[in-house]
């Protein structure tokens, strides 16, 4: 009789400690599902929108300076520097935004989805120290001394992006369905 | 497949004759219905379906866009010029109307990064300063003259 007690209560902790487990792993899974996703799109959106070479190269582009400044009024050169630094500006700013919001996912996330060695994680925390530095400096110095002031740094740290984009996109790859049923991004409201 | 070959049959029975990746960027855009969006083309729906030649327009219309969106100033600005002269209207009417009603927001295509799109509005707004510009200039000339 005793025995069937101990046993029966046994089972009772048991499904206990299952019921428990399973809405633990619920409650995880909702939230790593919505930063994997916040994460893929960061990705797509560095990848796709503001890390094309040919579009970066067309912003710091020397040739449209040359070319208002030649044939241009001053007025105009300064509309142009305008609206360029401006360009230069959100264009460092959101390229920031989104490495940040890929280096929160790794930080907090990557672990339960990608097994990294120390290697790597070491790797990968310096390439996004790099980057955010490199974001922070430009920044400064487009604010300062305009959009062709750091041709150099913009380089480095579109080389840096596509370095830390190449290690996102390993550890996320098995996520490339999740394109099917993220909600429309841009549509035709840009942000300034 | 079918698409792809509705692309390549709006290229060229259309687009070929639009040489001007302005002119096909606003004709494009011509052909999407404001209010779901879709593209529609009769005669390209009846030789292959009305799915397909929406996809194969918006396809087109994304092309032209990259290709503006990658020109340089000097090349939009001499693009935006030939387009006011094949547009009948005069140029001060045309600047005035492009600054102040920026039709070109509403001629991108879906889906298009909000980043790229700004840019090229930015790089509308540099042209029509410096298209207004020559105008003024060249008004002053014919005055001096």
């Amino acid at each position: 009789m005793i025995e069937l007690v101990l046993f029966f209560a046994l089972g009772v902790i048991f499904l206990i400690l299952l019921y428990a487990l399973t809405r633990r792993t619920d409650v995880r899974a909702e939230g790593g599902a919505e930063a994997l996703l916040e994460a893929r799109q960061a990705l797509d959106s560095l990848q796709n929108g503001l890390l094309p070479a040919t579009l970066v190269e067309r912003i710091f582009a020397q040739e449209d300076l040359d070319f208002v400044s030649s044939s241009c009024s001053r007025e105009v050169r300064v509309l142009f520097l305008r609206e360029r630094k401006r360009m230069a500006l959100s264009w460092v700013a959101q390229v920031r935004v989104r490495v940040l919001r890929l280096w929160q996912f790794y930080s907090g996330h990557s672990r339960r989805y990608a097994r990294l060695d120390l290697r790597t994680e070491f790797s990968l925390a310096l390439h996004f120290a790099s980057l955010l530095i490199a974001c922070r400096i430009l920044q400064a110095l487009f604010y300062l001394r305009g959009p062709y002031a750091a041709p150099g740094i913009v380089a480095r740290a579109i080389g840096a992006a596509g370095n830390v984009c190449v290690m996102s996109e390993r550890s996320l790859s098995f996520l490339s369905h999740v394109n099917a049923f993220r909600p429309e991004s841009a549509g035709n409201s840009a942000e300034t | 497949m079918d698409v792809q070959k509705a692309a390549e049959d709006v290229h060229r029975r259309t687009l070929a004759t639009i040489p001007r990746a302005l002119d096909r960027f606003i004709y494009l855009a011509s052909t999407r219905d404001y209010n779901t969006g879709m593209y529609f083309h009769d005669g390209l729906a009846a030789r292959f379906s009305a799915e397909v030649a929406c996809e194969a327009l918006a396809d087109c219309h994304q092309e032209a866009y990259r290709q503006l969106l990658l020109c340089p100033v000097r090349e939009l600005v001499s693009q935006m010029e030939a387009y006011i002269q094949s547009s009948h209207t005069r140029p001060r009417d045309f600047i005035a109307a492009w600054r102040e009603l920026e039709p070109y927001r509403v001629a991108i295509p879906v889906r298009t990064d909000p980043f790229s799109a700004e840019f090229l509005f930015s790089n509308f707004r540099i042209a029509l300063a410096i298209l207004e510009e020559r105008l003024v200039n060249s008004r002053r000339s014919l005055r001096v003259a």
